[in-house]
């Protein structure tokens, strides 16, 4: 841009650089070590290299976990994904007014704890204040019992949290696209709901491919959801590895455990990026 | 769909999303000791007892104070990737670019254990600080983001005319570019804020069990029995996040931010 060199851009660059390299970088290289070293029950671990942590993950019990946290968070991305394109379409149509209050609305719940949104599920599930109850006051359920935890209780909580943050994404494309392909069929009498599965969703396909990709990333992190409205038993991979690293003090297993993940990850967001690029051509 | 389908879809979807909020209102002004929808009397002692009971004052304190001092590391470090990137454009910042992306599409459960190995490594394991860091640099990517839009907005020519008349670098920076950038600045540091005040895994995991945060104290209050100031603590919360999101949708365009204007 100039001529005069920019020493001064270039060590504001490098601190921005270090920063992100020692606090961020710098702690997941050092996962992937502790991930090899020897847990200790007197201290955190002992520094060896070993490959029983990654041993321990594939006998059973561990293995099953991780199957369970790939199948829950695939079906709630994929639900997340079905309810939030049709609402960010919705939203794209409508006026200036109504759409911001839709952003601040979805923006809101983006940002809101984990922690409380699991509350009011909580809350609205349980049997003194909450849908059993009002299907009591009805009539419709005479000996009402809290729907939670369980499995549908934590999906619930899964497609909540993972909602905002889908139509937030799709909302930008949504609310761009051009629309005279839609507007000649429509023109040519094509019934709406044709539309929508024939016009929209093929032309947003590498898009809706790469967000319920991301959600499925997102959805395997998520520890509050299975902890406060899941059973045990639905528990997935995040809580697991909190509860090695928190509860058991077993430091190396824990982050063999988040390597694993980290892995799995990784492929996943690959593919992601492939899909996407797939699509602009 | 049919506009009238459409809207019905998304009352419905509305709804969805609110109804828990409201049910939390109502267990929060209502006066009996236990969790109860609709109430049967109200009062605002739950409200009371979350102002005056010094645990939860200190737990909205700390969660404030963190939220603050993160939202400012996090947007020193966007603003500098950016710099360095608008005035050199070099591989080094690209690359500060492309990790700061990074944090945003792990999984916090991943981001979490690598800080809290790390942090015990260096010694400030249970710290407050080490809260501070690693959500100032955790939470990077939304401002990097934001404030790429704001140097994207701003036009050689005023650049151009700043230089000729004599300026130097800090002047233009200081004189057209801040004043041009600092809507994005304030957005960035709002959105960073809000999700520290809002963030549980990270800040357990480096030092839930000395720094309390309110979303930690939350949490441990549902897990192991909990009252109906839970309830009230929540929608202090709600109205936190709604409250500064409403104030930033006044400051800037946030249709615009999220890059949905048909102009750009």
């Amino acid at each position: 841009m100039t001529a005069r060199p920019a020493y001064g851009a270039f060590c504001i660059g490098l601190f921005a650089f270090s920063a992100l390299a020692v606090f961020f970088v710098v702690p997941l290289f050092f996962m992937v070590v502790v991930s090899f070293y020897k847990p200790d029950p007197m201290g955190f671990y002992k520094v060896t290299f070993v490959w029983e942590n990654y041993q321990k993950f594939f006998a059973s019990f561990y293995y099953k976990v991780s199957l369970r946290s790939l199948y829950s968070s695939a079906l709630g991305a994929v639900l997340v994904v079905a309810l939030a394109f049709p609402t960010a379409i919705a939203v794209s149509n409508l006026s200036r007014k109504w759409q911001l209050f839709w952003v601040i609305l979805l923006l809101s719940l983006m940002c809101l704890s984990e922690v409380i949104i699991g509350f009011a599920w909580l809350i609205i599930l349980s049997e003194s204040a909450g849908i059993p109850r009002l299907l009591e006051f009805l009539g419709l359920w005479t000996n009402p019992r809290s729907l939670s935890p369980s499995f549908w209780a934590m999906m619930i909580g899964l497609v909540f949290l993972g909602f905002s943050v889908v139509t937030l994404m799709i909302y930008p494309q949504a609310a761009k696209r051009d629309r005279s392909i839609e507007e000649a069929a429509v023109t040519l009498g094509t019934p709406p709901s044709r539309v929508f599965t024939k016009v929209l969703v093929p032309s947003f396909r590498p898009t809706l491919i790469s967000v319920t990709l991301t959600m499925f990333v997102y959805l395997l992190g998520v520890f509050v959801m299975p902890t406060m409205l899941g059973r045990p038993k639905d528990w997935t991979m995040t809580v697991i590895i909190s509860d090695k690293a928190l509860g058991d003090a077993n430091l190396p297993l824990g982050a063999a455990l988040a390597v694993v993940m980290l892995v799995v990850t990784a492929i996943t967001l690959a593919v992601a990026l492939l899909a996407e690029r797939h699509g602009q051509r | 769909m049919t506009h009238r389908a459409s809207i019905m879809f998304l009352t419905l979807v509305a709804l969805f999303l609110i109804a828990p909020f409201v049910v939390v209102t109502g267990v929060s002004f209502g006066a009996s000791n236990t969790i109860a929808f609709p109430p049967k009397a109200i009062s605002l002692r739950w409200y009371q007892t979350l102002i005056t009971e010094p645990d939860w004052l200190k737990a909205i304190g700390l969660s404030l104070l963190i939220a603050a001092i993160a939202a400012t590391i996090s947007v020193s470090i966007a603003l500098a990737a950016n710099y360095a990137l608008w005035r050199t454009g070099s591989g080094l910042s690209k690359l500060v670019f492309a990790l700061g992306i990074g944090p945003f599409l792990l999984p916090p459960i991943i981001l979490a254990l690598g800080a809290s190995l790390f942090w015990a490594e260096v010694g400030w394991y249970g710290r407050m600080e080490a809260t501070i860091v690693s959500h100032g640099v955790f939470f990077v990517t939304l401002p990097l983001v934001i404030i790429a839009r704001g140097f994207a907005s701003l036009t050689k020519e005023v650049i151009e005319a700043a230089r000729m008349l004599g300026a130097t670098e800090t002047q233009v920076f200081r004189t057209v570019v801040l004043p041009l950038i600092a809507p994005y600045l304030i957005t960035g540091f709002a959105l960073v804020a809000i999700i520290s005040v809002n963030e549980y895994l990270i800040a357990n995991m480096i030092a839930g069990f000395v720094v309390e945060t309110l979303p930690i104290k939350i949490f441990n209050n549902v897990r192991y029995g909990y009252s109906p100031v839970v309830a009230s603590a929540s929608m202090l919360f709600v109205a936190i996040t709604v409250t500064a999101l409403l104030v930033l949708a006044r400051l800037t365009d946030l249709i615009g931010l999220l890059g949905a204007s048909k102009e750009d």
